[in-house]
């Protein structure tokens, strides 16, 4: 578990974690300084009156803070002991470490600069939270593509994409209106219309081999055909784990039964294919027609070596 | 609740400002809200000394004169209380603030978010830097990753149970020495104490809770190891040659170190890895892969055609 403080120790750490803030914004607006700690400009009000009233010891006006926060906008001084912003905890340190590890890993290679920096600084903050350099992260997109991606769904321009569909197992290009990024299962998805297909298409981020912006016509796009859906029933003889990953199931008691829906008769075909002789396909029948006849085919030509 | 507050920022600011050790009965005397009698100010005390620790702010005991047997005094020392990073630059704050932004709602989403502000609070401007930010993020891995890393640091035992390939459960016990991600799953490296092997295993994959406990006392790191490579290591320099159709099976490509023409069909060389993974991922390319080599590989893929065929008929 992450650990959570109780509400005292909570509001303490933000309060220590204030000053070091608010010293280097000085001027800053009390509902600003509210949203970068997250909390309502009420409970904002309440923490800066809190900490009006610490100081060095003595607590006359010399020793107080000199906070001021009437006008709406927030200024400390008088507040030397505090101005700096504490060190971070082993779960900060780590946090870093790793998101440095992805960035590292997405720079383009013409960005040696940017790579020794990285390497620098993982190194210092591997230090001061002592921990081996033991993390690592690896951006499933590489540079040229993101400022791609990143450039078209901020000028709502096209995007010409190389895309590999696993299904099909081809490259094809498409071009594309990316709308927005989703995630799904852990995968990222660019949820787009494609003009290729006409009608709205979700591309995985990791199959995307190539992307340029593009000017498209800037038309509403509507949604065209409806998918056909194929309802597939799966017995299953052998539980595997890759079994349970692929079809989504928690539990696989041998020879039971499970139904799942695709939209895709070529995903379901080289699923099956790929799980070997642990399940079967009972239906859709044209679909387990189809799988008996490759294996066969494919058996045939083992045999004629 | 807020008389504590500031019981607790009082005392921080006096034993961070005091360049001499403080005894207990100057912090009483000087530190506003310590009231009562002796026993409850230092029952106050002790638990404000514990909910410090606890946010990660060390207090150093020690005493004025090492000669004489003293009483104890407590201070903080400024360098381990502050945000020690030397000497930072605008682009580096940048990239510093882009790692913190990668992890959005994953894991260490709220954490991130602290050492950001911490980071703002040194008051170095960032630079506008050329790296899209928003597209590099990193997936969740649940709640465990900040005790697989304790634990990395720490050396210690972690005991979980985990899903093996056959769908069984299996106890693990694992001194971990590496965390990874790649292609939005988390893997967690470390020897396998059964074996005394390097093992990676999937957190996803980790069907319970994780148990860490004091590892072996004569443990030692493997070195050398890099969490980065156990995804492209091969085993023993074997290799299996597949036949793949000409603008097929891209997947199966990826991983070829060789590749040799033969009209319309290519012949690909990869290195071999998990039989059954190797075997699922041909059969995944139906008629567009065939395998040459090994004999093995070859005689398994038929063994599975051939269910297949049972199964299908």
């Amino acid at each position: 578990m992450i650990k959570k403080y109780s509400a005292p120790l909570e509001r303490t750490a933000r309060l220590l974690d204030l000053v070091p803030y608010i010293n280097s914004h000085q001027g800053i607006s009390l509902k600003e300084l509210a949203g970068v700690f997250n909390v309502s400009a009420t409970q904002m009000t309440s923490d800066l009156t809190t900490l009006w009233m610490c100081g060095l010891p003595g607590y006359t006006p010399l020793e107080l803070m000199d906070l001021d926060f009437e006008s709406g906008f927030v200024t400390i001084h008088n507040a030397e002991t505090l101005s700096k912003p504490r060190s971070i905890t082993f779960d900060e340190g780590v946090a870093l470490i790793l998101g440095l590890d992805l960035l590292r890993s997405a720079i383009s290679s013409d960005r040696s600069d940017l790579f020794e920096r990285i390497e620098l600084l993982s190194k210092r903050l591997a230090q001061l939270i002592k921990l081996p350099s033991a993390l690592s992260a690896t951006s499933i997109i590489n540079q040229e593509l993101s400022a791609a991606i990143t450039e078209a769904l901020k000028s709502r321009s096209g995007l010409e994409i190389q895309y590999h569909s696993l299904y099909r197992d081809e490259l094809a290009t498409r071009i594309i209106l990316p709308i927005e990024m989703v995630e799904r299962d852990g995968q990222r998805y660019l949820s787009s219309y494609c003009y290729t297909a006409s009608d709205f298409r979700q591309f995985r981020i990791d199959r995307i081999q190539g992307a340029s912006v593009q000017a498209v016509p800037q038309v509403a796009p509507k949604s065209s055909a409806q998918q056909s859906r194929y309802s597939c029933t799966i017995k299953v003889f052998t539980p595997t784990r890759e079994i349970a990953e692929r079809f989504k199931q928690s539990e696989l008691p041998i020879n039971s039964e499970f139904d799942f829906e695709t939209y895709s008769s070529q995903w379901i075909e080289r699923s099956i294919m790929a799980s070997g002789g642990s399940v079967s396909l009972l239906a859709p029948a044209e679909i387990r027609k189809s799988i008996s006849a490759m294996a066969q085919s494919m058996l045939d030509r083992y045999k004629a070596r | 609740m807020s008389r504590k507050i500031e019981r607790l920022i009082n005392l921080t600011i006096a034993l961070l400002a005091t360049k001499r050790y403080l005894t207990k009965s100057e912090i009483f005397n000087s530190v506003d809200g310590y009231e009562g009698t002796p026993e409850t100010k230092e029952r106050m005390f002790e638990r404000d000394k514990d909910d410090l620790r606890s946010l990660g702010i060390e207090i150093e005991v020690g005493s004025f004169d090492p000669l004489f047997n003293d009483e104890a005094g407590y201070k903080i020392k400024q360098e381990k209380y502050q945000f020690e990073l030397g000497d930072i630059s605008s682009t580096e704050v940048s990239l510093l603030s882009l790692a913190a932004e990668a992890w959005q709602e994953a894991s260490f989403g709220d954490v991130a978010q602290k050492a950001l502000l911490k980071l703002r609070s040194i008051g170095i401007p960032s630079d506008e830097l050329s790296i899209p930010g928003n597209l590099h993020k990193l997936n969740d891995g649940g709640q465990d990753l900040s005790l697989i890393t304790k634990a990395i640091a720490q050396s210690h035992l972690l005991t979980f149970p985990y899903l093996d390939s056959s769908m069984s459960i299996n106890i693990r016990n694992l001194v971990p020495i590496a965390l990874s991600t790649r292609n939005g799953f988390w893997y967690l490296s470390g020897v396998d104490q059964e074996i005394q092997e390097i093992r990676t295993f999937r957190v996803d994959r980790i069907s319970g809770s994780i148990a860490s406990s004091e590892g072996p006392a004569d443990f030692e790191a493997p070195t050398g190891f890099d969490p980065s490579k156990t995804f492209s290591e091969s085993r023993h320099n074997e290799f299996a040659l597949i036949d793949v159709r000409v603008g097929k099976a891209a997947s199966l490509r990826a991983l070829a170190f060789s590749t040799q023409s033969l009209g319309e069909w290519d012949q690909i060389k990869i290195p071999m890895m998990n039989l059954d993974s190797l075997c699922s991922m041909i059969l995944w390319h139906g008629p567009d892969a065939f395998v040459q080599e090994p004999a093995t590989l070859k005689d398994l893929v038929i063994k599975h055609l051939e269910a297949l065929v049972k199964n299908h008929d």
